[in-house]
């Protein structure tokens, strides 16, 4: 018993770092014994209370039941409590030692707080929260569980400075993008995710079929929101520099509840959300659809046969299916319901304490036929083998299915979801098919060719949701066990070993009656079937040690970590057309098998930490850390990475010559630098291995050829990172300001792949190091606890932040054009030094010539040009097309009467000036009031849409905009858009026409709960109980004219742009939560 | 310390699980034949390039419907940068593998004991006979290529390299084949289609021969030829059996042709291009006056063999599709795809020679090889006044009659109007504005005045990934 209670008292002793310093102040010592057997009592909390009865200071007792306290005023009240005891107040006297005999307690066990600050027992480094000196932010989520969140993205979305969080779509289960401080590398900019100390591995990038993109990385953190305790976000290299490799992105450290000590508590929420579809672009219904089709087409031709699709020919034997007027949109929308039930245990005694958590979440999504099912269960188990020996298991499983839709490709050049399909298809067409008299046959209309195009590439998005599958489940499982030994005061071991599975299957079906096609099409009833596993294997061997030396002015601390991980993946694939029947969804059915594939890989990685920090007075905080990686993705000559941190705070709030100023509570300076860095994604790319060719064989013989080249000169992409903060509190921590600024520069960008001339034999290099890009901002949080009364409580926090970034260098012989080449729907792609990536170029869009005779090309005066003959030179767009009325008017930058490549210009810029949030909290008694906001300003975007659907130049249908068009010679309106021309070459350029502005300011989320009074749940037998309302992205304040704002980051070249395609934009969500705890 | 660094070495280690990793590859003369097969493997999948290449924009063809749009603007002169046609990425991986055969081969040797000089001089042969194939249609696609002799094995080459000029990389070609001739196998193979597939010593010549007709250097053509001549492994096919050719093909008469076979799923696209249905190409209307009304009497190679008329004016290239000269036995099942590509054959070398003869006003000896080649194909001779041009149009008009579709006519065309300082280029201007759209063949007339024009651009991506090339200037705008 005594030893169970050392071995606590241990635990907490070596997570809690405060060491008393001799001031002038009052400090009380004194030792807690059992009033039944004298005993002394580890771990019982001694609590300094002030006049308000609120908890200002505390400490706990030691193995030997003595305790030091540290008084912040000799006035307050100290009251000792443990579990199994009645409280006890004691007498303040610095005087002399204090004995406290504690008198059992037989009534049921309250509830227990530690208030003692503990550091994280997962951390690398072994230092306190308190004292670091590099940049992070921790984030509890307690408050957000009642909220209409559901992913710790989502509670995360605008509360953290410098953390850009942009959901990739609204599709249930699909994730969000996560920036932290600006795009410092390409390729995947997604910050690494570790849950209670474990790194998440990421999904291996070399399957890359068509499941494995950004969003599924984020969807490792797509555990039980209810289960996380709090998110820290670490931001500059200093302090992810122990993550080494994998930290070059940011660190997400999540920390999960576990279980305490007491009674056994049960907790059940139910939450019920509503999900709503903001309103789409409105589009031309069929019969406008139809005459804007006439009118492309005389626009173009002049006289001409009109098609009878669009001839309202009742004696055409489609007549009844191209009359309708289907609002596509309409009809895949509609509004999800989600479900989300959460249960957890938790409770623990002396020896052992336990929680362990259920929920089962059912998403219901916007688009029809999309869902997400997951369920979830995490066991956290600590168990104290003895006063020196600690055991610990973590378990976790995850089962989720996504229910998706079926994306098609046809002759696009990309496949389309059915949201983007449904903006473009043609309204007069119907969604059921009728007879030559107008009877519905009961089946969908899809036809192999209408008058938009082929059934593919047009597909029926109505029958594709519903008839076609595109299922993924994934089962994911973690365990973890721990072992913690403790060798005397001052030094600790501890070894870790995590296992982490991951299996993902995807069932594809396309069965023939969903598209229009041809029997012998390959997508005619295809089914495709897919498979990966994943698996991790870690160990963690660290020796912690803290001042062996008792001396109250310096304290030393540190770690030495050896880490191993090794991780491997395995899919297979299949694909196969023709089953025999829908019923069979099975590829490997009596089908024709278009392809098979499998591929594995394994990654090894091994690191050493060390980690050293020193305290001087309290005041001055020294902290270095070294990390060597070593992986398996480099060759010998380039193996080893070192990354360092190095930073230093001063809390200067302690300094004698401060004392004075009443109003400074505990305040720091910190500075910091550091190095992180990142290996490739394929483990495998420095190789050139030898494969079969093509057919593999000539005449007889074998074929075999390298299938890429060795890459020699690959390295680890290095980003290095400055930073000074300022933390102040105030006021009696009524006010709290913390402010960063900081330079993070990335060498030896990872170019993934690069491209280079075709006469190498090859297309590219899967991996170049080249080049240099940084990324400078600052950022501000505040936190104003404005009133703090026993009922009233209101605080209100804000943040922001501004990143600027910019491709300092390129590679030698990097081309830094590409796709020069412009036409209609075409952005002239471009990297310049100095300018920050994600630039757009274009033309300049001035408006719609309002007649033949205004277009004429001007010299740089203005002045018309004519030709020899004295006749004014019109406008021409390159050498092929002479621009007419009713054409748009594009700025000819260099006056040379034509419209070219040579007069694109700058257009734009797809990265945010500035990104943040801000939010209040009122409480009063058991209400509770919350709202949060969330923007990003000053940010172009491509509105990618409104190009689709007011260009006028194919059979597209187009937004209602297009009605305001010009029609006839001479008009002239504000606003106008150019006249509808089927195939014009010229008149949907990628300009500054559909650039915008993207600032948006955005209720995110609106909370109201109750919380039952302690008498009443005492009443009805409860231990608490509460009830919340929220709403979620209710309202979005922006001038922008698309669907939504947020436009994900997914700078995977150097030439990414940022363009809005018609992703299913986040709903609105309305939530009604229950909770009850026994 | 030191034993920990290595032991992790060991364990982080990592080979990739599929293939065979550089450092275990080139062990073996095995290893060697591999590659090099990959060369002649990757050469051959370039066939319907190769008929593109060779075919469109001269004057046999016409484009029907399914043609491909990049295909239509190069066949009417519309050339653009971006026209993917103009990739020569397939080229350059042919001589990467070649490349790689020729720089391993000799390192190879040092460990396989097995591994003669003999063989290996030979295998290194065929590889240098295949790059030079490879450059010598680059040069005459594009004029100045970049010259790239060393294999793309790291990133540490050099991958930014300038354009050689044509008289650079013809003499290195015609050097390294006089080297390596003597190394070339002659007929030593266990079956036919080895002999006929792979590099001989007569592939050498007859590729000599064809480089030193296009660097007019007619001597050293009729030398080349001669050695051929002298080969009694080769014959001409009697007229009778002048379709064995192509069905069931390595006849007597081939010299190199590339092999299919669609059992070992070696495809052949000839046939997807040429049959009834796939109404990408048809025969044009100068082929058919060629073939069924000026000369008559061109029963052997015309029509039902050649090319074939269904109904009233619908005609097909037969010369793939069908599998006799009668112009009803279409190929069927894995024979679709197994015609081989004949690269050269003795016909062709021997035209080559009444070429070169012809040009040092041998008259009678050139005439001699014009009636051998009529007579077999069962045609009247034809009295040809003494003048270079005469047989000079004697010999095209022949050659287009013997080797319709086989990839030669725009090559024998663009030789005709560079000889002589571009003498006679305006018939060679001529005939690639037939192909043009009425509206257009005047301004295009004059354009191609320029002879850069007659060579392709270098792809787009192509100069965008390598700043240290210089387009041709005649698409430079």
């Amino acid at each position: 018993m005594k030893k169970l209670k050392s071995a606590i008292i241990l635990i907490i002793a070596l997570c809690n770092f405060f060491t008393v310093v001799a001031q002038q102040k009052t400090i009380i010592r004194g030792r807690v014994i059992d009033d039944f057997d004298k005993t002394t009592i580890i771990g019982a909390n001694v609590v300094e209370y002030d006049k308000e009865n609120r908890v200002v200071n505390g400490t706990i007792t030691n193995v030997n039941g003595d305790f030091v306290l540290q008084m912040l005023d000799p006035t307050n009240i100290v009251k000792i409590s443990v579990i199994g005891y009645k409280a006890q107040e004691i007498e303040v006297d610095p005087n002399k030692s204090i004995m406290v005999v504690l008198q059992s307690d037989d009534v049921a066990l309250g509830e227990v707080t530690i208030t003692a600050e503990a550091k994280s027992t997962n951390s690398l480094t072994n230092i306190d929260d308190r004292d670091k000196a590099s940049s992070s932010v921790k984030i509890d989520l307690m408050d957000m569980q009642d909220a209409g969140v559901l992913s710790a993205a989502d509670a995360l979305q605008g509360k953290v400075s410098g953390l850009d969080i942009i959901a990739a779509s609204g599709d249930p289960g699909s994730g969000s993008q996560l920036v932290i401080r600006g795009l410092s590398s390409m390729g995947n900019n997604q910050p690494l995710i570790v849950i209670d100390g474990i790194p998440q591995f990421r999904v291996d990038n070399s399957f890359d079929l068509s499941s494995a993109d950004t969003e599924d990385i984020s969807n490792l953190i797509n555990i039980a929101l209810q289960d996380i305790k709090s998110i820290e976000v670490l931001k500059d290299a200093a302090s992810t520099a122990i993550y080494g490799s994998q930290g070059a992105d940011g660190v997400l450290l999540i920390e999960t509840h576990k279980g305490r000590m007491g009674k056994v508590q049960f907790d059940y929420q139910y939450r019920n959300n509503l999900n709503v579809q903001p309103p789409p672009i409105p589009m031309l219904n069929g019969d406008e659809y139809i005459m804007l089709q006439l009118e492309e087409w005389h626009n173009a031709r002049g006289v001409f046969e009109i098609p009878p699709e669009i001839a309202y020919n009742k004696d055409y034997f489609d007549f009844y299916n191209y009359s309708a007027n289907t609002d596509w949109l309409k009809e895949i929308t509609k509004n999800g319901i989600t479900h989300d039930h959460y249960f957890s245990v938790s409770g623990g005694g002396e020896k052992t304490r336990y929680f362990t958590s259920f929920s089962y979440l059912d998403e219901g999504g916007t688009t029809i036929n999309t869902g997400y099912k997951r369920f979830s269960t995490r066991v956290n188990l600590d168990y104290f083998l003895s006063t020196k020996l600690l055991f610990q298991v973590k378990f976790n499983y995850t089962s989720s299915i996504t229910d998706g839709n079926v994306s098609l490709q046809g002759n696009y050049w990309k496949s389309r979801n059915i949201r983007e399909m449904a903006y473009i298809k043609a309204p007069n067409m119907s969604i059921w098919e009728y007879d030559a008299n107008g009877n519905p046959t009961g089946e969908y209309f899809t036809p192999i060719q209408s008058y938009q195009g082929d059934g593919v590439t047009y597909f029926n998005p109505v029958a594709v949701a519903h008839l076609g599958k595109n299922d993924k489940n994934r089962n994911q499982l973690e365990n973890t066990f721990t072992l913690q030994y403790r060798f005397n005061d001052w030094l600790t071991f501890r070894e870790t070993i995590s296992f982490q599975y991951a299996g993902e299957k995807s069932k594809n079906y396309l069965p023939y009656n969903a598209i229009g096609a041809d029997w012998l099409q390959w997508n005619i009833n295809k089914a495709e079937e897919g498979n990966s596993l994943n698996r991790q294997i870690r160990t963690e061997t660290q020796i912690a040690f803290n001042s062996p030396f008792k001396n109250e002015n310096h304290e030393l601390s540190g770690a030495f970590t050896w880490i191993t991980e090794q991780a491997g993946y395995e899919w297979m694939n299949i694909q196969s057309n023709r089953t025999p029947s829908t019923d069979i969804q099975d590829p490997a059915i009596d089908a024709q098998i278009n392809w098979i594939g499998t591929g594995s890989g394994e990654n090894r990685l091994t690191r050493s930490v060390n980690n050293l920090n020193y305290k001087l007075l309290d005041r001055y905080m020294f902290q270095a850390v070294l990390t060597a990686d070593a992986h398996s993705s480099f060759g010998a000559n380039n193996r080893w990475g070192l990354f360092q941190g190095l930073s230093a705070g001063w809390r200067f709030s302690n300094e004698s010559f401060l004392e004075s100023l009443t109003w400074l509570d505990e305040s720091m300076l910190r500075a910091s630098w550091g190095v992180s860095g990142r290996q490739p994604g394929n483990v495998y790319a420095r190789f050139a291995t030898y494969q079969s060719t093509g057919t593999g064989s000539y005449i007889l013989e074998p074929a075999v050829a390298p299938q890429g080249i060795q890459l020699n000169n690959l390295r680890w992409e290095k980003i290095s990172s400055y930073d000074f903060g300022l933390e102040l509190n105030l006021f009696k921590e009524r006010v709290y300001f913390e402010a960063d600024i900081y330079e993070k520069v990335t060498n030896d960008l990872l170019f993934d792949p690069y491209q280079i001339p075709y006469t190498s034999g090859y297309s590219e290099l899967t991996y170049l190091n080249g080049g240099q890009m940084t990324n400078n901002g600052w950022e501000l949080m505040a936190d104003f606890k404005i009133i703090r009364t026993k009922d009233w409580l209101w605080s209100v926090n804000f943040n922001t932040s501004q990143n600027i970034n910019s491709f300092n260098k390129l590679p030698e012989n990097f081309n830094s054009e590409r796709s020069t080449s412009i036409g209609n729907e075409q952005y002239p792609l471009r990297v310049v030094e100095g300018e920050p990536i994600g630039s757009f170029f274009g033309f300049r869009y001035l408006g719609v010539w309002a007649s033949d005779e205004d277009v004429v090309a001007r010299d740089a005066d203005g002045n018309t040009l004519h030709d020899s003959e004295g006749r004014p030179i019109p406008l021409r767009y390159t050498d092929s097309y002479t621009f007419k009325g009713g054409d748009p008017i594009y700025e000819d930058i260099n006056n040379d009467g034509k419209i070219d490549l040579n007069d694109v210009v700058y257009i734009g810029d797809s990265n945010p000036n500035f990104i943040g949030g801000f939010g209040t909290t009122v409480k009063y008694k058991n209400f509770d009031f919350s709202t949060s906001f969330h923007y990003r300003l000053g940010f172009d975007i491509v509105n990618g849409i409104a190009m689709q659907t007011e260009g006028m130049n194919n059979r597209d249908n187009q937004s209602k905009a297009v009605l305001s068009r010009w029609r006839v010679q001479g008009q002239d309106e504000e606003g106008m858009l150019p006249r509808a021309y089927l195939n014009h070459p010229a008149n949907n350029l990628g300009s500054d026409r559909y650039v915008e502005k993207g600032d948006f300011l955005r209720l995110n989320n609106v909370k109201i709960s109750y919380r039952l009074s302690k008498e009443l749940c005492n009443k009805i037998g409860v231990r608490k109980a509460n009830i919340a309302l929220s709403t979620r992205k209710l309202y979005t304040f922006t001038n922008y004219s698309g669907q939504d704002p947020e436009i994900s980051q997914d700078a995977t070249d150097p030439f990414w742009i940022g363009v809005d395609y018609a992703r299913t934009p986040p709903p609105k969500v309305y939530t009604i939560s229950i909770g009850v705890g026994f | 310390m030191v034993f920990a660094q290595f032991s992790c070495n060991d364990w982080l280690e990592l080979i990739p699980p599929n293939g065979l990793i550089r450092e275990e590859f080139w062990k073996t003369k095995e290893d060697v034949e591999a590659v090099l097969m990959a060369s002649y493997e990757s050469f051959a999948g370039l066939n319907r390039n190769l008929f593109i290449f060779g075919e469109i924009r001269g004057d046999m063809l016409e484009g029907d419907v399914n043609q491909g749009t990049g295909e239509q603007l190069l066949m009417e002169n519309n050339i653009y940068p971006d026209n993917g046609i103009c990739n020569w990425s397939n080229f350059y991986k042919v001589i990467n593998y070649c490349n790689e055969v020729i720089k391993n081969a000799p390192l190879v040797q040092e460990m396989d004991n097995t591994f003669t000089d003999y063989k290996k001089q030979g295998l290194m042969a065929e590889a240098y006979f295949l790059r030079s194939l490879a450059y010598f249609y680059l040069v005459r696609l594009y004029k100045e290529v970049p010259l790239i002799l060393e294999p793309s094995e790291t990133d540490d080459a050099d991958f930014y390299v300038t354009k050689s000029s044509e008289e650079v990389i013809l003499n290195q070609l015609v050097s390294d084949l006089e080297e390596y001739r003597t190394f070339a196998p002659s007929g030593g193979f266990a079956t036919i289609r080895e002999n006929k597939g792979r590099a001989s010593k007569a592939s050498f010549d007859a590729l000599l021969a064809d480089i030193e007709l296009w660097r007019f250097n007619y001597e050293a053509v009729i030398e080349h030829v001669q050695a051929i001549e002298n080969n009694i492994e080769y014959t001409l096919m009697p007229g009778g059996r002048w379709f064995e050719m192509f069905f069931p093909g390595n006849s007597l008469e081939g010299i190199f042709e590339f092999q299919f076979d669609d059992n070992l799923n070696q495809k052949n696209g000839l046939y997807g291009t040429m049959n009834r249905n796939s109404s990408q190409y048809i025969p044009s209307q100068k082929a058919l006056e060629m073939f069924a009304f000026e000369f008559a009497s061109e029963l052997v190679r015309g029509e039902d063999v050649t090319i074939k008329k269904y109904g009233e004016d619908e005609f097909i290239i037969w010369k793939y599709v069908g599998m006799a000269p009668d112009g009803q036995s279409v190929r069927s099942g894995s024979y679709q795809n197994s015609s081989n590509w004949i690269v050269y054959r003795l016909a062709d070398v021997l035209l080559m020679k009444a070429e070169a003869l012809s040009q040092l006003e041998r008259y009678q000896e050139a005439m001699n090889i014009i009636i051998e080649i009529r007579d077999r194909g069962s045609v009247q001779p034809m009295p040809i006044a003494n003048s270079p041009n005469a047989y000079e149009d004697a010999i095209m008009n022949e050659r287009a009659l013997e080797l319709a579709y086989e990839g030669k006519r725009w090559f024998d065309l663009l030789r005709m109007g560079r000889r002589n300082n571009f003498a006679r280029k305006d018939k060679l201007i001529e005939i690639i504005v037939s192909n043009v759209p009425s509206t257009q063949k005047r301004i295009l007339a004059a354009k191609l005045t320029n002879p850069l024009g007659w060579y392709l651009p270098i792809f787009e991506d192509e100069i965008e990934r390598n700043k240290n090339l210089v387009q041709n200037p005649y698409y430079d705008f």
